[in-house]
């Protein structure tokens, strides 16, 4: 008989108690009163031959108790040889997944990743099967399982490796989540097959703390899928990153005079903690020094230039890592707008829209609105009209003007009409080529409002919002009657509560123009008092392509969204690598996947933006594990290494547990142990009523 | 002195193997449960058994005559002799009643104990009760101590109406005790007793008699008579018990475990040692000691007081000693 738990066996020593105390029998419950102990020393117990003779079955029941429970919870068992299971299958099924974000470039951490993948494609069996996947912003397929399983079986790991060295990171920030949830998800898509029981993701990354895990939230990880992570390390940790700080748009203070400022971002495990900041190529300007302690971040203007000097780049000294110690900086530049206004009113009076379509258009840093008023009965200079990006007619307009304002909305421009008169509705059926449609004063009591507006067009889209959707504050005291149906495509953007038009949209050969049937300025209506009034007019702006994307600032991978006004030619993107490339579709620029300043050669005004790398892949100190575990990650503890014997000693200790188990003769030998208990406290009771009997006799 | 001429017959009797069986048996006397009677049931028994009216022979003893001299009680005058020779004398007795005997009873704990169907404190109160029932019938004044490891019950002694009865009531009290300790009562009692008299104490000497010398010599040198009744039970001059058990001191709640089989010879040893020291310091302060089985009947107790009253007024002259006489 074997023991699963022989150290038990050991409590069997306590059969020496009862026999011990069958030895030393004092029948010290019995006491007699006496006058005085002064003559009497007490007798030491004693172990006489007489008490060894009396009551030996009791004694003997009481041992065997103890004998039974000790043999009982030492889990005793029979060997013998068990039925084994048929071994299933070792067939595996793993997903290395190789981090390339841009932080991989530090040191040798790249060496150390492909390292490790090889060390996993070496370990898997042919039975196996095996995907790899490169993740950093984008999750892409270096190798995928229907790949693996075609590849022969000899050349599968050599194959497999070969495209590994094919392989280097990239400049894009790590988001993590996506890639796991990605892997996880590839295991979804195979065919459940018998046989392919364990599904592990071997994901090798330096586990850093900016890596995005918003994929995570919230995700339901698999069953069965398990991680084991294979963290690499740098030899260095230091490693502060360079970014700029953004300014906003609205900002009137251009940072054109004044440089940009940039933020120094030190990782919490950084050994330095001492940083320059200067100007690359550009050997004037001094550099800034700044002291920035481990995971902290300091803000600081960047180093001073001369007057006509710009510089492009911005490069960080004193930490290990050079990855992300450079920033590209192209000033922002205001773009100039010009707005063509046809009126022969005077610009100082208060009672007339232009007085007020001045003031509307303050400059700022995103752009610089030029408006160029013009009679509407005088001749206009071509440079006025094709300059124009946005025309405003006020009054009736002559022959020339006309013709002008023709051909500009022939060729894609928006104009905006405002009938301050009922007559102005000749100068729409002239505009719009329509048959004369006439138009009549409405001079009600009661004022009138905004009543139904279209929200879902672009015009009125920013209004969508309930805290803004407001208009029934503005007034109109005046309006003109003038029926949509008579024009050609006239959409109605916005109605008056009387139901009478408002706005309209009129499309005019490519251009578009818009009539409003009021005035803004106080004789008809009270809009160019209210707030609607300035956004409104950008609204108009913008719709008309006026208004473009001007951020000069770009991350790796963000989409670029390029002037829709340029045309096909001017969209060919310069790449800081000297390639030209296009949008892949529409004015939609993607492939920002290196650092460094781009260029449109062809736009005009000429036009550049800069690509930085993530301010998250600075943040290079490794990850919590907690944190991914909080997750719900299952993550597989790398077990160490156990010896050839410790293996065996388990196995063997596993098969003892296992025979044991299906014997269960422990609860024989407590049931045996109840059995005798039962027996000896009757043999007591019996023993203790005749030692009782005499003395009451 | 009559009694004690009696008591000489009587002892003589006993000396000449007096069958115990014509004394009263302990057992029945201690059924008696008003000690007075029981008192009263031992001393008329025990006159009764030396066949001599108890009544008889109480009275004063007459010495000499004195001539009379101004200022001398004239109560006592022998009107007689006077007529006879017209001279005025005096009769001087032998002052017997004014012996002023003291009961020292131990009322501790230990006395408590009991192995017959009574309790040595039983015992030693039917002892003193018939001691004070005896001397009282003596026209002797009788006082009574009682103490513990310090005096409980003080009466002093007195020959008048009903100081019996409170005397016979402050012994059935109850032991209430503790330890027994001979030194502070026996000092305590020098002190208060500062005529001299008579003491008989009654303890089971169950006490360290370190000090006893010290404290006896303090009341024979005041000018007492001591005598000592020594009270055991049979059980603790034996130590019969056979099993091995737990004995529990009634008097310091200690708990021993013994096995008499393996310590009666030493405890014999002991206890006899124990006993023989006092009587060596009783013999050599001339001390009476008796040591008494509560198992005895009470009658021989009785007797051997006389005896040794008798035999000490032999050894000691009473007279020799200026203060012992008034």
């Amino acid at each position: 008989m074997s023991y699963l738990a022989p150290l038990f066996l050991f409590g069997a020593a306590a059969v020496a108690l009862p026999i011990l105390f069958h030895l030393i029998r004092r029948s010290s419950r019995e006491r007699i009163p006496f006058s005085s102990l002064m003559f009497l020393s007490p007798s030491p117990p004693r172990v006489t031959r007489r008490s060894r003779l009396e009551n030996i079955f009791l004694l003997f029941l009481r041992c065997l108790i103890l004998c039974l429970l000790a043999v009982g919870f030492a889990r005793p068992f029979l060997r013998k040889p068990i039925v084994a299971a048929p071994e299933p299958k070792t067939t595996r099924q793993v997903i290395l997944l190789l981090d390339t974000s841009a932080s991989m470039r530090r040191q040798n951490l790249w060496a150390s990743v492909r390292a490790k993948a090889e060390e996993h494609l070496n370990k898997v069996s042919p039975s196996d099967r095996v995907a790899v996947f490169a993740f950093d912003r984008q999750v892409r397929t270096l190798v995928s399982f229907e790949q693996w399983s075609t590849m022969g079986i000899g050349e599968r790991v050599s194959l497999t490796a070969q495209r590994l060295t094919e392989l280097a990171p990239s400049w894009s920030n790590t988001h993590l989540g996506h890639a796991l949830t990605t892997a996880a998800e590839a295991f979804e898509e195979l065919p459940q097959e018998d046989g392919f029981g364990q599904r592990q993701i071997v994901l090798i990354t330096d586990l850093q703390e900016g890596s995005h895990l918003d994929g995570l939230q919230g995700y339901e990880w698999p069953r069965g899928v398990e991680l084991l992570i294979e963290p690499v390390k740098a030899r260095k940790t230091s490693n502060a990153g360079l970014q700029l700080v953004q300014d906003y748009e609205e900002s009137l203070q251009s940072t054109n005079e004044f440089g940009p400022r940039v933020r120094v971002t030190n990782s919490s495990d950084a050994k330095r903690e001492e940083f320059k900041v200067r100007w690359e190529a550009i050997s004037e300007s001094a550099p800034v020094e700044l002291y920035v302690p481990p995971g902290q971040s300091r803000t600081v203007p960047a180093p001073a230039l001369a007057a006509g000097v710009a510089g492009d780049r911005l490069v960080l000294q004193g930490d290990d890592d050079e990855f992300d110690n450079t920033v590209f900086y192209v000033p922002p530049k205001a773009e100039e707008i010009a707005v063509l206004y046809l009126g022969n009113e005077p610009e100082t009076d208060p009672a007339q829209p232009l007085y007020y379509l001045k003031r509307a258009f303050p400059k700022t840093r995103r752009q610089i609105v030029q408006l160029l008023v013009r009679r509407a009965d005088a001749a206009l200079t071509p440079g006025d009209i094709t300059g124009a990006h946005l025309i405003i007619v006020a009054d009736p307009l002559s022959e020339q003007p006309l013709r002008a304002a023709q051909q500009s909305l022939a060729a894609g421009k928006t104009a905006l009409l405002v009938m301050k008169t009922a007559a102005a509705a000749q100068t729409v059926s002239q505009l719009t080529g329509a048959a004369p449609t006439p138009a009549e004063e409405v001079t009600s009591e009661r004022y009138a409002m905004f009543g139904e507006i279209k929200f879902d067009h672009p015009l009125f889209a920013p209004f969508a919002d309930p805290r803004f959707s407001d208009f029934t504050k503005i007034h109109f005291w005046k309006h003109r009657r003038i029926d949509s149906n008579r024009l050609p495509g006239a959409r109605v953007l916005a109605r008056f509560d009387s139901g009478n038009p408002a706005l309209l949209e009129i499309p005019v050969g490519k251009g578009t123009l818009l009539v409003l049937t009021s005035g803004w300025h106080p004789a008809d209506s009270q809009l160019a008092l209210s707030s609607k009034f300035v956004p409104l007019l950008y609204s108009i702006l913008e719709q008309g392509g006026a208004l473009r994307s001007q951020r000069s600032q770009f991350a790796i991978g963000d989409e670029v969204l390029l002037a829709r006004t340029n045309n096909a030619s001017s969209l060919t993107v310069r790449r800081p690598d000297g390639v030209e490339a296009q949008p892949a579709q529409g004015s939609s620029f993607t492939q920002t996947d290196l650092p460094g300043v781009y260029t449109l050669p062809a736009a005009q005004p000429p036009f550049s933006f800069a690509v930085n790398l993530d301010a998250a892949e600075s943040r290079t100190a490794p990850l919590a594990m907690e944190e991914l575990e909080r997750l719900g990650l299952p993550l597989k503890k790398d077990v160490p290494k156990q010896t050839a014997r410790q293996i065996e000693q388990k196995r063997q200790h596993l098969l003892a547990s296992e025979l044991e188990n299906q014997q269960r003769l422990w609860r024989w030998f407590i049931f045996a142990a109840f059995a005798v208990l039962l027996l000896e406290t009757f043999v007591a009771a019996r023993v203790t009523r005749r030692a009782v009997a005499p003395t009451d006799a | 002195m009559r009694p004690v001429e009696h008591a000489r017959q009587v002892s003589q009797q006993r000396n000449s193997e007096v069958d115990a069986a014509s004394f009263i048996d302990p057992q029945a006397l201690m059924a008696i449960r008003n000690l007075e009677l029981r008192a009263r049931v031992v001393v008329e028994g025990f006159w009764n058994g030396i066949h001599r009216s108890p009544y008889h022979g109480f009275s004063v003893e007459f010495t000499e005559y004195r001539q009379y001299s101004p200022g001398d009680d004239p109560r006592y005058l022998d009107w007689r002799l006077y007529a006879r020779t017209d001279r005025y004398y005096i009769r001087k007795f032998e002052d017997e009643t004014n012996l002023r005997c003291h009961l020292l009873v131990d009322n501790s704990r230990s006395m408590s104990y009991g192995s017959l169907p009574y309790t040595k404190a039983h015992y030693a109160n039917t002892l003193a009760a018939t001691l004070a029932y005896f001397l009282y019938l003596q026209g002797d004044a009788v006082g009574l101590i009682t103490f513990d490891a310090q005096i409980q019950e003080y009466l002093p002694a007195r020959h008048r109406t009903g100081h019996l009865r409170h005397l016979m009531l402050a012994l059935e009290k109850p032991p209430s005790g503790t330890a027994t300790d001979l030194t502070l009562p026996l000092k305590r009692a020098a002190e208060v007793l500062k005529k001299k008299g008579l003491l008989i104490l009654i303890t089971d000497m169950l006490a360290p008699i370190s000090a006893l010398e010290k404290n006896l010599t303090l009341l024979t040198a005041s000018g007492h008579e001591v005598e000592v009744f020594q009270t055991l039970d049979p059980s603790e001059e034996k130590f019969s018990f056979a099993k091995a058990v737990v004995f529990h001191d009634v008097e310091s709640g200690r708990d021993l475990y013994v096995e008499p089989t393996a310590v009666r010879k030493q405890y014999l040893q002991k206890l006899q040692i124990h006993n023989a020291a006092a009587k060596a310091i009783c013999r050599k302060l001339g001390i009476g000691y008796s040591s008494i089985s509560t198992g005895q009947p009470l009658e021989l107790a009785l007797f051997d007081f006389l005896r040794e009253r008798m035999h000490r007024g032999k050894k000691i002259k009473r007279a020799d000693r200026p203060e012992a006489r008034k």
